[in-house]
């Protein structure tokens, strides 16, 4: 029992992984609070949904072409929302990100009706150990988004590419002087989280009904999980993710599953309190 | 040109600074800054870049903690004291880059100078008129500060310090940046300042102004003082041209 | 000065006028509509003042509109106590949840302290949906009587809204008051530069303190009303995405000034019912305007209009600046 709840936890957590990683890459980048991030892991789940139960797809080739549409959209969506606003104050990006949240509820709406819709597993049944079974599709969620992350760390960390992500990412206008076009960095950054994030609602949708409300509240609980990570650390939000998913489930199944939610919140305002950085943050002091 | 003034002024001390010092790191930028300041007189603070003035300010005004030293205000010690509350006491300061309420109007500007007078006891000398007047602004109440020019804006910082009826004045550079008339007018807001019995500290790289305004100066470099005097024993003094290096001033 | 003063009679004419007129030509429906975009009008307000002035953002306002809705559920239904006494406990009661929580989260700055806000409302909606004891968790609490005072009761839906127009009126006089005061001054000075207040004698701690609790006040007089009007509150209403509505109506109404409010919350509440025949799609042109309309006037309606109106007079009158520099 408790080992199936680690699991289960595991899987939640890293899939508030993948999305606290789209917050926080979004954030480093243009130094903005995305609040349609939770829209993305909404519409990876329909697409999941179109691809698999309505196209008949494969889960690996699903798996590609869901990761190259939402690629794609992140970039589309940074034109629409940060690109005209990124010299406006912070503010005007976040009511155009929590406008365009809206839409895109509106818009899953209208292209795919209201009712939930159920998705198929990635891959079927149980796995026995022992005593012991798990369902293989939690221990697939974790491998592949586990693959994910590390593919983007690699990216971020080992090529020149990502070595661009990071410069633009610390000093766009020092980036911009050196030559780096900075809209194709923004752009690919947004892009990356797109991916990333729509790949986790990919992954979600066999656990969970896919509905327009699935990412407001996961998507709130990855913000929890970056605070609590550390604002602006990628390793930060990959471990507050796997945190609020052992919270959640945990606090589901022994406290009390109505108030889950409030305790991942909870967990929010003390770790505000008692380190506002978070695990992995920095305090950073204004200069005057 | 202003030299008689340091007879004319009053001159008890308001403002003694015991060592103040401060690390960031491992650089040190406050190396046990004391100096005194009178009312009535204007005390400059040079120094080469990054000698400490701006820090000193800081200190002074509870912007930045300091690691050790203190503050006295009129026989108070004030280093335990907020900016807030250290503003409330009578310390009133410009900063390098003017900051000002860019989203209000002139009229919330200026108010909140005033606002802060009108906390104190004792009534004000300064007023709108005189301070604008001396500033040469012609401004309307209703108006947006992003109209002001870079020199009319560093102006205004200063009128809106002087309405707050400050016992000390900090101005950080009030100078750069400015051209000769503007400098004209802020000599001319630092001598109501000074008839009125404020204190001034006044950092500047502008020889011309130190020279001609200040009773007294105090030099930094590395954050430690090493040099204080009269205008005239500070121009000649050798340990103030070497840490200018290369400056040379002709008397 | 004389403009100000047309200004003020032209609104108190237009106030009457509406008082007298709206509930004459409204159906029953209409003026519940009315009522609603009032109360949400008084929520904004809470926005203006805590945002708008003090530069704080928080999305804790629709959770104290839940407090003060649901403080007065339970003293009328549970407690049997007065309206008047309920409606002076929401406000009151809510003021001082907010003191207490702003005396632990101002101790962050920036960002952080917006984001514990989220983590309020939150935990307030979760408390709401599941203390059942108290808050009747999911099946919430009916049954809440119309506001009265001694024999008058307010039951009707025109009764409630000339309570609503009154209260309405009080609050924004409050706050026009507020913001010409030195204490609006130290918002505004905390919102722009907060170093520069705080050299200024602003204690920013504490003012920031003052502008949440003021702010969820208004919130706790919102909610009250809210209950006496529906007579049936849940924990469905006082969400994240309630509090995100406040702030893009000030948003789009513009941050910077009274007007703003008035016209976001107009705006967004009674374009839906004049576009009735778009229903389907009313929230996606929303969300698509509220996008557009970033872009186009950051500064809101009333920002951008006051540009508009600044451009136009500069061209026909070709005013020189006066000051003598150089």
């Amino acid at each position: 029992m408790v080992l199936q709840l680690i699991i289960a936890g595991l899987a939640m957590g890293i899939v508030y992984g993948l999305v606290a990683m789209g917050f926080v890459l979004i954030f480093r980048a243009v130094g903005v609070v995305n609040f349609a991030q939770g829209e993305f892991l909404m519409i990876g789940g329909f697409f999941s949904y179109t691809l698999t139960a309505q196209l008949g797809l494969p889960m690996g080739a699903a798996l590609g072409v869901c990761a190259l549409i939402m690629g794609l959209f992140g970039i589309f969506f940074h034109f629409l929302t940060y690109w005209p606003l990124r010299k406006s104050w912070d503010i005007t990006v976040i009511i155009s990100t929590i406008g365009a949240s809206i839409a895109l509820k509106e818009i899953a709406t209208l292209l795919w009706g209201p009712a939930p819709l159920g998705v198929d597993p990635i891959v079927p049944g149980l796995a026995k150990f022992s005593t012991v079974s798990i369902e293989w599709q939690f221990i697939l969620t974790i491998g592949i988004a586990a693959l994910l992350m590390g593919g983007v760390f690699m990216l971020l960390e080992r090529t020149y590419l990502g070595h661009i992500l990071q410069a633009t990412a610390q000093d766009q206008y020092a980036a911009a002087l050196i030559g780096i076009p900075v809209v194709v960095a923004t752009g690919l950054t947004f892009a990356i989280s797109a991916l990333i994030t729509g790949v986790g609602g990919l992954l979600l949708a066999p656990i969970f009904f896919v509905t327009t409300t699935m990412g407001g509240i996961t998507g709130l609980k990855a913000f929890a999980a970056v605070i609590i990570g550390g604002f602006g650390s990628v390793h930060g939000a990959i471990i507050g993710g796997i945190l609020i998913g052992f919270v959640d489930t945990f606090s589901g199944a022994y406290i009390s599953s109505t108030y889950r939610d409030a305790i991942v919140f909870l967990c929010l305002i003390l770790a505000l309190i008692v380190r506002p950085q978070g695990i992995f943050g920095e305090k950073i002091a204004e200069k005057v | 040109m202003n030299l008689s003034a340091k007879e004319a002024g009053q001159s008890s001390p308001v403002m003694i600074l015991d060592k103040l010092c401060k690390r960031f790191g491992g650089v040190v930028a406050a190396d046990e800054i004391s100096f005194t300041l009178a009312s009535g007189q204007i005390h400059g603070l040079i120094g080469p870049n990054g000698s400490g003035k701006s820090t000193a300010l800081n200190l002074i005004s509870g912007v930045t903690d300091m690691d050790s030293g203190n503050v006295i205000l009129d026989g108070e010690t004030i280093t335990k004291e907020a900016s807030y509350m250290r503003a409330r006491l009578g310390i009133a300061r410009t900063f390098q880059h003017p900051r000002l309420l860019k989203r209000c109007d002139v009229r919330t500007n200026l108010f909140l100078g005033s606002d802060l007078a009108n906390m104190k006891k004792h009534s004000s000398p300064f007023t709108l008129e005189q301070l604008m007047e001396a500033a040469g602004l012609r401004l309307d109440l209703g108006d947006s500060i992003t109209t002001m020019s870079y020199g009319q804006q560093k102006l205004f910082e200063i009128v809106r310090a002087l309405l707050t009826n400050p016992k000390v004045v900090l101005l950080d550079e009030p100078a750069a940046g400015l051209n000769t008339k503007e400098m004209e007018r802020v000599e001319a807001l630092i001598n109501i300042a000074v008839k009125n019995n404020a204190a001034v500290l006044l950092v500047e790289h502008s020889m011309d102004l130190v020279m001609n305004l200040c009773h007294v100066i105090t030099v930094l470099n590395f954050g430690r003082p090493i040099a204080e005097g009269i205008p005239e024993e500070i121009l000649s003094n050798e340990a103030v041209i070497e840490a200018y290096l290369g400056r040379g001033r002709s008397a | 000065m004389i403009l100000k003063r047309r200004l003020f009679w032209m609104v108190a004419i237009l106030i009457a006028v509406a008082a007298i007129v709206i509930p004459l030509v409204s159906s029953n429906y209409m003026l519940r509509v009315v009522n609603i975009t009032m109360i949400t009008y008084i929520c904004v307000l809470s926005m203006f003042i805590v945002f708008g002035m003090a530069g704080q953002i928080s999305f804790a306002q629709a959770g104290f509109w839940g407090v003060g809705a649901y403080i007065t559920a339970i003293l009328t239904v549970k407690l049997q106590l007065s309206p008047v006494i309920a409606i002076f406990a929401s406000v009151l009661g809510t003021g001082l949840i907010a003191a207490i929580l702003g005396l632990a989260l101002f101790r962050l700055h920036g960002h952080y302290f917006g984001f514990s806000t989220i983590g309020v409302v939150m935990i307030l909606n979760g408390l709401f949906q599941n203390w059942k004891p108290v808050t009747g968790g999911a099946d919430g609490i009916g049954g809440i009587p119309a506001f009265g005072i001694g024999s008058w009761e307010f039951t009707s839906e025109m009764n409630n809204f000339h309570l609503i127009l009154v209260i309405v009126v009080a609050v924004s006089i409050i706050t026009y008051i507020v913001q010409r005061s030195a204490l609006g001054r130290s918002f505004m000075a905390i919102r722009d530069n907060e170093i520069a207040a705080k050299c200024m004698g602003v204690n920013s701690y504490k003012t920031k303190i003052i502008a949440f609790t003021l702010a969820a006040m208004y919130c706790g007089i919102a909610g009250s009303l809210f209950a006496f009007l529906t007579s049936y509150i849940s924990a469905t209403t006082f969400t994240f995405p309630q509090s995100a509505l406040y702030l893009v109506m000030l948003m789009l109404g513009g941050y910077n000034t009274l007007a703003g409010p008035v016209v976001g919350t107009l705006l967004l509440m009674l374009l839906p019912e004049w576009f009735r025949f778009l229903q389907e799609y009313i929230l996606l042109i929303y969300g698509l305007g509220v996008m557009v309309l970033m872009v186009v006037m950051p500064d809101g309606l009333i920002g951008g209009g006051k540009k508009a109106y600044e451009s136009i007079r500069k061209r026909g009158w070709a005013k020189q600046p006066s000051n003598d520099i150089g």
